[in-house]
């Protein structure tokens, strides 16, 4: 159970995906303008990131392993999130148009969204289990969705004060950024 | 002339880096060393230019509603082949860019420049075009690795240039250095680009 | 329905087409991936070990340990080293957690049981603090006898210098040197016809 709860933190705090391993940075710095569609997107990827975390697993162990086709890995894996995005799409806009109004402009960005495909590979690389590779799919999106709106809460400041001109706009959001990265730092170390 | 100026532009009016922000995951992730930023942005460069050329021969045959599907199959089986050689010839830098090249697949620059230049343009130009932005790109991530290199360690290409007396200035090389970096680059362009108008 | 059809015939085409020319692919480079990696494992066993002559990946002694927590096996792999027929060392690797995540570090013991050397082969320390693990800090364990246990930190008693600001990467990198000698001494069995020769 601890070995869980530290995997969890590990991933949402110390290996932040986004401000440590740079998985995901185009949405991060797309999408954050405003804390609403920051929330949106973050939901979207925690909800996408870890069906496919669990699917990608399943078809590496199941599939790929045993007809010795794992070099097909990333073709594989980027087809079944293409595949499953698209069907979250559908089945959300019929079930919960609600909710669709609220996530759908953000699903086929996922598609791109390097984290997940990222995310997707780690669990195979780093030899998890099914579970552990559930749970690390749902910290490393968590940590992504908080980093996400961490940022987008901060962007919303910063687009009310005085930058330097030549600085405004993307420039001073990467130096943000850069900041928030280095206050993640601070958690290395926590999980030992 | 045309063709040119398709070539030109990645370099610098539509850099895809520090112009169109796009392609961020490997630039900021790779550039602690100038020749992982070389290998990334010659890896990169290279599906880049062979999805794209397929991606204009087809053009005419692909069915636009099963597009996107067709690109992403293309990229990746192009990253593979990358992904395969790299790990047969160039072991180390292999091991060194690591999770990346795999994710070239999902890089915004080669899908953005297939939906956007190549489905619609004839193969010259959009050859043109895609070399451009791929040796944009690598000259960009080159630029930005050579920066953080030299302050983070005082080398470049692992030589050392500042003297075995110079202090490295840690932050550079940590991920928070690579964000403050590019934004600082980024920065000092538009003011480049200001006075130069 | 004639769209649909054309649909599928392009995405199917397209696929094999991928599938094919990959396989392909695949197979022109598998033999030279498979040289680089046991190059690179070559490398990282000749750097720990004195002079051999023998093909020390091929003479390995395996020991199973059980299963791990997470019930995944458990095992370590002792390559030996020969030179002219005579045992001449051995190299194994060991992990143990660090700073930043799991560390390598290969070790190199030589038959009258010193540690000729180690060499870390994976971490994920802190550049400029805990990765200067990699450098001077591992020199301090080659030549240490087996028997004597001082590989710890001078703060935990022991006689190795610990990098200044980077002490968890210190313990970390003692912590797998003592368990795989520990590892060492209680597995390795050593090759019979070296014994004869020493006598």
């Amino acid at each position: 159970m601890v070995h869980y709860l530290l995997l969890i933190i590990s991933a949402v705090l110390v290996n932040n995906i986004l401000l440590s391993r740079f998985l995901g940075v185009c949405p991060f710095l797309g999408v954050s303008r405003k804390i609403d569609t920051a929330l949106g997107m973050g939901m979207a990827v925690v909800f996408v990131m870890t069906v496919s975390g669990g699917l990608t697993w399943a078809i590496s162990y199941y599939i790929l392993i045993p007809l010795k086709i794992d070099y097909l890995q990333t073709i594989a894996f980027i087809l079944v999130i293409a595949a499953l995005v698209q069907l979250v799409e559908m089945v959300i806009q019929k079930t919960s148009p609600v909710l669709y109004q609220a996530l759908g402009i953000f699903l086929p960005l996922i598609t791109t969204n390097c984290a997940v495909l990222g995310v997707a590979i780690l669990n195979i690389q780093l030899e998890y289990s099914f579970l552990e590779a559930l749970i690390f799919s749902l910290g490393s999106s968590v940590g992504f969705g908080l980093a996400l709106v961490l940022f987008a809460g901060i962007r919303e400041r910063i687009a009310l004060s005085p930058v330097p001109k030549p600085f405004q706009g993307m420039a001073i959001a990467l130096i943000t950024a850069g900041l928030l990265s280095m206050s993640f730092f601070g958690f290395m170390g926590l999980v030992k | 002339m045309k063709i040119v100026q398709e070539f030109t532009k990645g370099f610098w009016k539509e850099n895809p880096t520090f112009r169109l922000v796009l392609g961020m995951c490997p630039t900021l992730a790779v550039t602690t060393e100038a020749i992982n930023g070389i290998g990334m942005g010659l890896a990169t460069t290279f599906v880049l230019v062979c999805s794209n050329l397929l991606v204009s021969i087809l053009r005419k045959f692909i069915p636009d509603k099963v597009r996107i599907a067709c690109y992403v199959v293309i990229i990746a089986g192009f990253v593979i082949i990358v992904e395969l050689t790299m790990q047969a010839y160039f072991y180390s830098l292999y091991k060194s860019l690591g999770l990346f090249i795999p994710l070239i697949v999902v890089n915004c620059i080669i899908l953005g420049r297939a939906e956007a230049f190549a489905s619609k343009n004839p193969v010259a130009e959009s050859l043109a075009d895609c070399l451009g932005m791929g040796l944009g790109f690598t000259v960009s991530i080159t630029v930005l690795a050579i920066i953080r290199e030299i302050i983070g360690n005082g080398t470049v290409f692992g030589i050392h240039v500042l003297g075995s007396s110079y202090l490295p200035f840690l932050l550079m090389i940590v991920p928070p250095g690579a964000f403050i970096t590019l934004g600082f680059l980024l920065g000092f362009m538009n003011m480049a680009q200001k006075q130069g108008k | 329905m004639k769209d649909i059809l054309r649909l599928v015939i392009v995405l199917t085409t397209i696929c094999v087409v991928a599938a094919v020319s990959l396989a392909f692919v695949y197979d022109v480079t598998k033999e030279p991936i498979a040289r680089s990696l046991r190059q690179e494992k070559l490398a990282a066993i000749k750097a720990v070990l004195p002079g051999y002559d023998n093909q020390p990946d091929k003479e390995v002694q395996t020991v199973m340990l059980g299963k791990d927590k997470r019930g995944r096996e458990l095992k370590v792999d002792f390559y030996v080293a020969t030179l002219n027929g005579k045992w001449v060392g051995t190299a194994f690797t060991s992990p143990a957690k660090g700073f930043g995540g799991e560390l390598l570090v290969m070790l190199g013991v030589t038959p009258d049981d010193r540690l000729n050397k180690a060499k870390v082969l994976k971490h994920q320390e802190t550049p400029g603090l805990g990765a200067k693990i990699e450098k001077e800090f591992i020199d301090q364990f080659s030549g240490k006898s087996l028997t004597v246990r001082e590989l710890k930190v001078k703060k935990d008693g022991g006689d190795i210098d610990a990098i200044t600001g980077a002490t968890i990467s210190s313990r970390a990198v003692c912590d797998a040197v003592n368990n795989g000698l520990e590892l060492y001494n209680e597995h390795f069995k050593p090759p019979a016809k070296a014994v004869v020769q020493q006598e």
